[in-house]
């Protein structure tokens, strides 16, 4: 075949500038880390990469409110506990004070205690996290229980998405576990019994008291127990997100980054080769009758 | 009787024949670089020879048969049809790679936008009646919302950009025919007084060889030595010595963009030419703006109304923070065209972000969060193109890169192709320096020899007046 330096020239430009190209390519992967950048370099890892995108953030963000929720119900769960705390407090003041041995006066004093038992327990139940108040069912703007211990929130639980799809109630039903709707006891009503039947020196009243409170006491405890499994299960389910997170992390970096030993071998052989093109072309130019004449 | 006055007289030839073909070595060196440049040849022949009385014919020396020029039909007939799909995968392809309102791994592209909406109304089911939450969800809906205006603006803005480059390429195309009819009547005159216009066939050959790059246009030879040019669609864009004109126009069938259309000879008319009557780079322009980017606009536009609409109706199937029922969550226009440009979130949701609807109920207002979890399960909502909003992008994304990938490839496969047929074509036609040099020098030595004989015969001539 007949070669003409236009020839070589066109092939010197068009091997080197091949070179370079693949050597810029692989420069680009290595200083950027990423496979691609145009949908066109890899069309079925870019379409890939927007699914495990969207399913990487959105364990990232079921895992986020999880962990918040099991923040406020751990609180929720605490304070639960206080009132636990303060129902036991009133049975053995009720026991105490039930027996013979203390007179009218004694009560009476006892009362004050009861009394402040009662402030306690509704200042516990009005309980507010990050501006809401946590006891008052989607009514969380207000306070849930009055001074009288009377309940104005409502009967709707909060739920949260804790897996695609899945949800759980993350909230403690107070008109339940502390106003016994639903045909327990209202424990609030207990403590203003107790009171009033110490105030009133009533010890039949008292021990009526205390048997509402044994009642609380329980339910206040079952209370605590749904607080405790809906706990369990949002550290479950945060595993579960994170975990998710964890593998949609890896299978984005599968579709998306480079190898960076692959890529640097890469760099280094696309570099070997523009040398090569450049030296081999450079040593063709040399080669001329004009230089012989 | 040959005589001396004769040699000198083939001397004075032989000088001219050989000065010629040093003149056309020289040409062909000077033009060495030239595109579009054949090498011409000096065929060299040697004069009628005298006869002689003696039953014998004496040689008259050398003259110069012709100068012609070192081409090959087969491959020049190959190469119009290689430049004209090498120009229109590669014009699609480098357009297509231009276009990055789809790229993946944009920050803040497309599916970061939708990712982080769903994220926030995600973390507002957790608290629905935290202000903070609620402008964070109705801030990321408006990024959405610009998200998909930016992406939608990102492709019309490509769209429009081609149209730019197919009026510049239609313009070049009427200066490109015009220049082939007139150098069409230039041959045909030189040939009709002899000889072979070497160099005008070579610069006709390069209008019509960018004609077929910039329309696909086939050089069709007729026996007069004209060459017509005929579009892929059959219509006849130069003809003898006459070039008809093309145009572009608002495309009825498009708004908004333009369309080719040729003003055919002898007609006043102009008429509107199919993409597909074209070829070269205008097609492949008009292919990537009619086929790849306005799919992937259709398909966007789809995306955003479908979610729109689906994200409205589940917006107002709650209530807001007033206690009131949803509103629509974005403002879209009554058919999916042209929503990606346009969607945008409500104003006067944007205004105030307690119209947010998180609640299922007026009674649940502020802390039920049912319509917020009812508005996440959106996210596995089949649309109508059968696929959930992420699933839906990842497929506009990966279409728009397969037909862009598929440009690429079939960009380099044609211009692999072409480098190949112009290679062979530069190795019949192109010129070697070192081939030129030798033919100079080889021209240099014998019209040294034949200034020899010159001298020679002269000092003969002198003998011969000499002689007492």
């Amino acid at each position: 075949m007949r070669v003409t330096e236009k020839m070589m020239f066109q092939a010197g430009q068009v091997q080197t500038g091949a070179a370079r190209e693949r050597l810029e390519k692989a420069l680009g992967e290595v200083t950027s880390g990423k496979r691609f950048v145009h949908p066109s370099d890899d069309p079925a890892g870019s379409g890939l990469l927007v699914t495990a995108k969207a399913a990487q953030q959105r364990h990232a963000a079921i895992d986020q409110s999880v962990g918040r929720a099991a923040d406020e119900l751990n609180f929720a769960e605490g304070v639960v506990g206080e009132v636990s705390n303060l129902v036991q407090r009133g049975r053995e003041l009720a026991m105490q004070l039930g027996s013979g041995q203390y007179g009218a006066s004694d009560r009476s004093n006892a009362a004050k205690e009861v009394d402040g038992l009662f402030n306690s327990l509704v200042g516990l139940m009005n309980s507010e996290v990050g501006g809401r108040y946590i006891f008052g069912g989607t009514q969380d703007g207000s306070l849930p229980f009055d001074t009288n211990g009377n309940y104005v929130g409502d009967a709707n639980g909060r739920q949260i998405e804790i897996a695609p799809g899945v949800l759980q109630t993350v909230s403690l039903r107070a008109d339940v576990g502390i106003k016994g709707v639903g045909g327990g006891t209202d424990v609030m009503q207990v403590f203003r019994d107790l009171s009033t039947a110490m105030r009133a020196n009533d010890v039949p009243g008292i021990e009526a008291a205390l048997s509402g409170l044994d009642n609380s006491l329980t339910q206040v405890s079952s209370l605590r127990t749904d607080a405790g499994s809906a706990l369990s299960i949002l550290q479950t389910s945060s595993e579960v997100a994170s975990l998710n997170r964890h593998q949609m992390t890896i299978a984005v970096a599968n579709i998306s980054e480079v190898d960076l030993a692959e890529a640097a071998s890469k760099m280094a052989l696309a570099s070997t080769a523009l040398q090569a093109a450049l030296s081999a072309t450079a040593n063709s130019f040399k080669l001329s009758l004009i230089d012989k004449l | 009787m040959a005589d001396l006055l004769a040699i000198l007289t083939q001397g004075a030839n032989g000088l001219s024949a050989h000065r010629a073909a040093a003149q056309t070595a020289a040409h062909n060196i000077q033009n060495v670089n030239t595109e579009g440049y054949s090498r011409q040849r000096v065929e060299l022949e040697a004069m009628p020879p005298e006869y002689l009385r003696t039953n014998a014919y004496a040689g008259m020396g050398v003259t110069v048969g012709a100068i012609t020029q070192a081409r090959d039909a087969f491959l020049e007939r190959q190469i119009p049809a290689s430049m004209s799909a090498t120009s229109q995968y590669n014009a699609e392809s480098q357009t297509l790679r231009s276009v990055v309102a789809l790229n993946p791994e944009t920050p803040g592209g497309l599916s970061d936008a939708m990712n982080s909406f769903y994220s926030d109304l995600r973390s507002l089911g957790q608290n629905p009646s935290q202000p903070a939450l609620r402008a964070a969800v109705v801030g990321s809906a408006r990024n959405l919302a610009r998200s998909f205006n930016r992406a939608a603006e990102g492709i019309s803005d490509a769209q429009a950009g081609i149209d730019a480059r197919i009026a510049a390429d239609v313009q070049e195309a009427n200066d490109l025919g015009a220049r082939v009819a007139a150098l069409n009547g230039q041959i045909v005159r030189s040939r009709a007084t002899g000889g072979e216009p070497n160099d005008l066939l070579d610069e006709r050959r390069k209008a019509s060889d960018r004609l077929s790059a910039l329309l696909g246009a086939t050089p069709i030879p007729d026996s007069e030595g004209n060459i017509s040019m005929a579009l892929p669609g059959g219509m006849v864009f130069v003809s003898s010595q006459k070039a008809a004109t093309l145009s572009t126009a608002p495309d009825p069938a498009k708004p908004g963009f333009l369309a080719v259309q040729v003003t055919k000879l002898g007609s006043n008319t102009p008429q509107l030419i199919a993409n597909g009557s074209l070829g070269g780079a205008v097609r492949g322009y008009l292919d990537a703006r009619d086929v790849a980017l306005q799919g992937s606009r259709d398909s966007l536009d789809a995306l955003a109304f479908d979610f729109a609409e689906t994200l409205n109706t589940q917006h107002q199937a709650g209530f807001d923070g007033n206690g009131n029922p949803g509103a629509a969550l974005f403002a879209v226009g009554a058919l999916p065209a042209g929503t990606a440009a346009t969607i945008s979130v409500d104003a006067a949701l944007a205004a105030d972000n307690r119209l947010f609807a998180a609640s299922g109920s007026a009674a649940g207002v502020p802390g039920d969060s049912s319509n917020v979890l009812a508005l996440v399960a959106t996210e596995r909502t089949v649309l109508s193109g059968g696929n959930t909003p992420a699933a839906s992008l990842a497929s506009i994304i990966a279409t728009f890169g397969s037909r862009s990938r598929e440009s690429n490839a079939r960009a380099d496969q044609e211009s692999a192709i072409a480098t190949t047929l112009q290679g062979l074509r530069e190795s019949v036609a192109g010129v070697s320096l070192d081939e030129e040099l030798i033919a100079m020098t080889k021209a240099q030595r014998a019209f040294d020899a034949v200034s020899k004989v010159i001298q020679t015969a002269d000092s003969m001539l002198d003998t011969l007046m000499n002689l007492r």
